[in-house]
C-alpha cells in the first residue's frame, strides 16, 4: 500500500461560532466538528461515530441542523455555526434546556448537545409540533439511555410555552 | 402495599446543567500540553498464526512518535476469570478485533495512516464459529495452551468450554413423570452490543514513574488493576480518573485500553489520547452480549402446574473468557425464572470461538434467557388451555416458595407486579383481543433479578460553611446512581441534597469500588455514604450537646439544624457547628457498611457455581408490550410498553423511571433490531450503526411505568433494590409473545427482524442459520 499523502497545505477559513468570529488555517481534509472542538474551543458537540449515524455532533449551520462530523471545515467558510454552547448559558438556559432537565431527559449527556440542536431547529420551523413530528425530527439523534420519552415530552412542553423556543441565533 | 406512581416531583440531577450547556467534560474534551493521538491496528482476520510485524515504514512516517506491539510490554496475561489475554497479539490471532499494534502521532490522521503502513505477516487458520462444534471432544482448541493459564477457583476447563455450570433441584425425572404434557423448544440469539454513544477512550500521561489515565471506563478500580498487572506497576503508581462518562451499559466495565494508551505515552514521552472508532467499538471491545442457544423442556399438569424443567444453555464466549462466568450463572438463574419449579436441571456451557469476546452487558444473560423462557411459558399456557396471565398467576413464586437453588422467598412481589401491569395495560379477560385492531396484540413477560451485594466505601465531610462533600470511589455512568448519593447523605444529616458536592470516579480519591456494574452503585455505595454520614451525625450531635446542654440522645437533625426533640426552639444551625468545628474538630466520617450475605441456599447438587448461587434481595418485574405486526412485511412495532418493577424503597423516582424507560427500549432493540451478523470468514458483516440498528425516537413506544414496593431489600439504605439492569430483561419476551399472539406464529431467533417474523408467519425458514435453530419438537 502506498503511503497516504498527508502534507496538505492548510487553507484559511473564517466563520462565526456562537456569534464569535473564528479564523483558522486548517487542512482541507478536516471536519467542521474537529474545527469546532479544537480551533474554536467548543467541545459541546461530540464525536460518537464519525459517520453521520448518531447525531451527537449536530450543530446549526446557518440555522440548519447538520452532522458536523461529515461536513468539511472549509465548507463552513463565511458561514455561521451554533453549537450547544450557543443555545443558552448556565445562568440563562433556553426553554428547551430547562425543560429537558425538568423532564429528566438527561442521563449520560453524550447525545444531549445534538438532541438539543435538533429540537431547537424543529421548534424554529414548527413551533407547535405533534408528538410524531417531534419523534421524526429527533430520529437522527441516537440516545442509548433514556428511551426518548422524557426528551420528547420536554420538546412538547417547550412548544406549548409561548416564547420559550426563540428562533436559533443566526 | 404502597405504590409509587410517576407523579413524584422530578429532581433535577446535579450534573444536569453542565450537560445541557455543553460544559460537561468527557475524555475526548480534555486537553494536555503536547497531546498526541493514538490509534489501534486490529488483526482484521478471525484466526491466524502471527508470523511477524514490520513497523519500519510506520515509524518512518513524519509525525509518528511511537509504534508499540506486544514486544514493548511485559509478557503477562490478564483476564477477569481466566488469564487468557495479552495486551497485543502474541503468536496467535483469535478474533478479527485482536489488537496487533498501536500508534501515537501528532494527528489522528497521521496515526491512522501509520497503522496502514504496518506490515503484518499472517498464516490464516480456519475460524471456529459454531459453539456446539467447538464443544465437541477433539475440536481444535482456541487456546491450545490454556491448561497452563492462571484461572479463578470456580473455572472448570474442558476442551473449549471455559464456563461449565449446572443448577440442580429436586428430581427432574420424577417431575417429568408427574407431568401430563411435556413441551420441548429451542431458541437462539444473535450477538449484540452495549453500544454506548461515547466510544472507548483513554488519555494517558506520565509523571516520573507514575501514570494517570483519564478513561471512559465504568470500573476505574478494575481499570487500574489491569494497568498495574499488564505493565507490572504498583497500583499506587496508577491513577484512573473518569471525567464524565458517556454511557456504558456494561461494555465499559473491567479493563480495556488504558494500558495501551499508557504504553504509547511512555514510548512517545508525551500524553496520548487513544480513541476507538465506531467500527472498532463493534469489533474490538471484549464485552458483547453473548449469543446463546437455549433448549428448554418443561412438564406441566393439565391444571397448569409446572412439575419439572430441564434446560441446556450454550453461550458463545468468543475468543477470551472476559467475565463470562457472570453471564453464564445469571443465565442459569434466569432459566428458572420467577416461577415455582420443584424439579429443575439446567446445564450451561460457554464456548471459546473466534468471535469478538462476550462479557457482561447490562443484565448479562438475562434478556436472552427471559425471552426464551417467557415465550416458552406462553406455549405452555396455550398447551393447557390457559390465558398467559392466568398461567403465570398459578406458577409465579409466592411467600414460602423456594428458588432454583433453594433460597426462600418472603412476600415476593412477583404476582403483585403481574396484577398491576395487567391492570395498567388493559389485559382484561382476553388479553385485549376484543378491543385491539387486527394485527395488534399484547404480550406479557415476567422476570427476576438480584440486588448484588458488594463492598464499597465513602467519606463524608462538612466544610466550614456547612456545605458537605461526599468522597467516593463510585462511578457515575449516566444513570444517576452517584447523583442519588446526596439524597442519602442529606436524609441522614437533616440537610438539603444540593448542599453536597460529590468527588467520585477517581482512584486517587475515593475508596475501592467495583464500579458501575451489577446495578450496585446506589445500594452498596449508598450504604457506605449513610454509614459515613452517620459518623458526621454523631460528631454534630456531640458538638450540639455541649452547646445546647442537651444529651445527644435527645437531639435530632432536621431542616439544617440540630435541635432538642422535645423543644425544637433549642437549636443550633449545622453551618454554625461546622464553623465552630473548623480548625479544631474534624467533621469527617468514613464508612463502608457491611454487605448483606446471600440468602441461604444449597448448591450441593450443582457444579461450577461461584457468584450468583442465590439472588440477594431479588426484584420482580412484569412488562406488557402492545405490538402491531404488518403481516405483509413482517415489520413489528411496539406501540406501548408497560413496565412494573418491585424496587423496594425508591430513593429517586425520576432516576428510577429513567432507568426503566431506557432499559426497556434497549430490551425492545434486542427484540426487534439489534444483532450482529457474521460472514463465513469469521468477520462481522454490520459493524456500524447504519446496519446495527439502535432504536430511535421514531421507533420508540410510549412507556407506562409503575413501581410496587414489594418486600424491602436487606442491607441496603431504606431497603432499596438494584434498579439499572432489571428493565432490560423482560421486554424481548413480552414483544415475542405479542408477535406470536398477533400472527399465530412464534419467532425463535433473536432479534425478531422483519424477515424472521415474516418467515415464521408464513411457515418457512428465514435463512439457513435460522433453519437449524428454529425447528421445534414438542412431545
Amino acid at each position: 500500500m502506498e503511503p497516504l499523502i498527508l502534507a496538505v497545505a492548510p487553507v484559511a477559513v473564517t466563520l462565526t461560532v456562537n456569534r464569535i468570529p473564528v479564523a483558522a488555517a486548517i487542512e482541507p481534509t478536516r471536519s467542521l466538528l474537529s474545527l469546532l472542538r479544537a480551533e474554536a474551543g467548543q467541545t459541546g458537540a461530540k464525536e460518537g461515530c464519525d459517520d453521520s449515524e448518531c447525531g451527537a455532533c449536530m450543530v446549526l449551520l446557518d440555522g440548519r441542523p447538520v452532522n458536523s462530523c461529515s461536513y468539511l471545515a472549509v465548507q463552513a467558510d463565511g458561514r455561521s455555526v451554533t453549537t450547544v454552547e450557543g443555545l443558552g448559558r448556565a445562568d440563562r438556559l433556553s426553554g428547551l434546556q430547562q425543560a429537558l432537565l425538568e423532564h429528566g431527559g438527561v442521563q449520560c449527556g453524550f447525545c444531549t448537545p445534538g438532541m438539543l440542536i435538533s429540537a431547537t431547529a424543529l421548534l424554529a420551523t414548527t413551533p407547535d409540533p405533534s408528538e410524531d413530528e417531534v419523534r421524526q425530527a429527533l430520529a437522527g439523534n441516537l440516545c442509548r439511555c433514556t428511551g426518548y420519552q422524557t426528551i420528547v415530552d420536554a420538546v412538547l412542553a417547550t412548544a406549548g410555552v409561548a416564547g420559550a423556543s426563540p428562533a436559533p441565533p443566526a | 402495599m404502597a405504590t409509587q406512581e410517576q407523579a413524584q416531583p422530578e429532581a433535577i440531577r446535579p450534573d444536569g446543567v453542565e450537560k445541557v450547556t455543553g460544559a460537561a467534560r468527557y475524555v475526548a474534551d480534555l486537553a494536555r500540553p503536547g497531546l498526541l493521538h493514538g490509534r489501534l491496528l486490529l488483526a482484521g482476520v478471525a484466526h491466524a498464526r502471527l508470523l511477524g510485524i514490520d513497523t519500519t515504514a510506520a515509524r518512518a512516517l513524519p509525525g509518528v512518535l511511537a509504534v508499540v506491539t506486544q514486544d514493548d510490554v511485559p509478557d503477562v496475561r490478564y483476564g477477569a476469570f481466566v488469564q487468557d489475554r495479552t495486551l497485543f497479539a502474541r503468536g496467535t490471532i483469535r478474533f478479527e478485533g485482536e489488537v496487533v499494534a498501536a500508534v501515537a502521532a501528532v494527528s489522528a490522521e497521521i496515526a491512522e495512516a501509520a497503522c496502514l503502513l504496518i506490515r503484518v505477516e499472517l498464516e490464516e487458520l480456519a475460524p471456529l464459529l459454531d459453539p456446539e462444534a467447538a464443544l465437541v471432544d477433539g475440536a481444535p482448541l482456541v487456546h491450545p495452551g490454556w491448561e497452563s493459564y492462571e484461572a479463578g477457583p470456580t473455572v472448570v476447563r474442558r476442551g473449549n468450554d471455559c464456563a461449565a455450570m449446572t443448577s440442580v433441584k429436586g428430581d427432574v425425572e420424577g417431575g417429568f413423570a408427574e407431568a401430563d404434557i411435556v413441551v420441548r423448544e429451542r431458541y437462539a440469539t444473535d450477538m449484540t452490543h452495549a453500544a454506548p454513544i461515547e466510544p472507548h477512550l483513554a488519555l494517558a500521561e506520565w509523571q516520573g514513574d507514575a501514570v494517570t489515565v483519564w478513561s471512559s471506563t465504568q470500573a476505574p478500580f478494575g481499570a487500574r488493576a489491569g494497568v498495574a498487572r499488564t505493565l507490572q506497576l504498583a497500583e499506587s503508581k496508577v491513577r484512573v480518573v473518569v471525567p464524565t462518562l458517556g454511557g456504558g451499559f456494561g461494555g465499559k466495565c473491567d479493563f480495556h485500553f488504558e494500558a495501551h494508551a499508557a504504553v504509547l505515552a511512555r514510548a512517545a514521552g508525551r500524553p496520548v489520547l487513544l480513541q476507538l472508532s465506531r467500527r472498532q467499538e463493534f469489533l474490538a471491545t471484549d464485552k458483547t452480549r453473548h449469543p446463546i442457544a437455549i433448549d428448554l423442556e418443561t412438564g406441566v399438569r393439565n391444571d397448569g402446574t409446572i412439575t419439572a424443567r430441564r434446560a441446556r444453555i450454550v453461550l458463545d464466549g468468543g475468543a477470551y473468557t472476559s467475565d463470562s462466568l457472570y453471564s453464564t450463572e445469571l443465565a442459569l438463574m434466569t432459566a428458572a425464572g420467577p416461577y415455582r419449579i420443584p424439579n429443575f436441571h439446567a446445564t450451561s456451557h460457554t464456548a471459546y470461538t473466534t468471535r469478538t469476546p462476550a462479557g457482561s452487558v447490562r443484565a448479562p444473560g438475562g434478556p436472552q434467557l427471559c425471552w426464551a423462557v417467557e415465550q416458552h411459558t406462553d406455549v405452555l399456557a396455550e398447551r393447557v388451555g390457559l390465558d398467559p396471565v392466568e398461567f403465570r398467576r398459578r406458577n409465579l413464586v409466592t411467600d414460602g416458595d423456594t428458588g432454583p437453588t433453594g433460597q426462600l422467598f418472603r412476600n415476593p412481589a412477583a404476582v403483585e407486579c403481574l396484577e398491576r401491569a395487567v391492570a395498567l395495560a388493559g389485559w382484561g379477560d382476553d388479553g385485549g383481543a376484543a378491543r385491539l385492531p387486527d394485527g395488534e396484540a399484547l404480550g406479557v413477560a415476567c422476570s427476576w433479578w438480584p440486588s448484588v451485594p458488594a463492598p464499597s466505601g465513602a467519606y463524608v465531610k462538612l466544610n466550614a460553611d456547612g456545605s458537605g462533600t461526599i468522597i467516593t470511589g463510585a462511578q457515575e455512568n449516566g444513570s444517576g446512581a452517584v447523583m442519588a448519593l446526596p439524597l442519602l447523605a442529606a436524609r441522614e444529616l437533616g440537610m438539603q441534597p444540593g448542599q453536597f458536592s460529590v468527588l467520585h470516579q477517581d482512584t486517587a480519591a475515593g475508596p475501592w469500588d467495583m464500579g458501575s456494574q451489577g446495578s450496585q452503585t446506589t445500594i452498596n455505595n449508598g450504604r457506605a455514604v449513610v454509614a459515613a454520614a452517620a459518623e458526621v451525625r454523631e460528631q454534630l450531635l456531640a458538638l450540639a450537646s455541649d452547646l445546647l446542654d442537651v444529651a445527644p440522645a435527645d437531639l435530632e437533625l432536621a431542616a439544617g439544624v440540630v435541635r432538642a426533640k422535645d423543644a425544637p426552639s433549642r437549636s443550633v444551625v449545622i453551618a454554625a457547628l461546622a464553623a465552630r468545628a473548623h480548625g479544631g474538630e474534624l467533621l469527617l466520617g468514613s464508612g463502608s457498611g457491611t454487605p448483606p450475605p446471600l440468602p441461604e441456599h444449597d448448591l450441593s447438587a450443582c457444579s461450577g457455581r461461584g457468584f450468583f448461587g442465590a439472588f440477594g434481595s431479588p426484584s420482580f418485574t412484569c412488562h406488557i408490550s402492545r405490538v402491531r405486526v404488518d403481516r405483509e412485511t413482517g415489520v413489528a412495532r411496539v406501540l406501548e410498553h408497560t413496565a412494573v418493577h418491585d424496587y423496594g424503597f425508591v430513593v429517586n423516582p425520576a432516576g428510577a423511571r429513567g432507568q426503566v424507560e431506557g432499559g426497556s427500549l434497549q430490551g425492545i432493540g434486542l427484540a426487534l433490531s439489534e444483532g450482529t451478523s457474521y460472514g463465513p470468514d469469521g468477520r462481522q458483516l454490520n459493524p456500524q450503526l447504519l446496519d446495527y440498528k439502535l432504536q430511535t425516537a421514531a421507533d420508540a413506544p410510549r412507556f407506562r411505568v409503575a413501581f410496587v414496593e414489594g418486600s424491602l431489600a436487606e442491607g441496603t439504605p431504606h431497603g432499596m433494590k438494584g434498579v439499572g439492569e432489571p428493565p432490560v430483561v423482560p421486554p424481548a419476551g413480552a414483544v415475542g409473545n405479542a408477535i406470536a399472539r398477533a400472527t399465530g406464529a412464534r419467532v425463535r431467533r433473536l432479534p425478531m427482524t422483519p424477515e424472521r417474523v415474516w418467515a415464521a408467519a408464513n411457515g418457512i425458514a428465514a435463512d439457513a442459520a435460522t433453519a437449524s435453530t428454529d425447528s421445534v419438537a414438542e412431545a
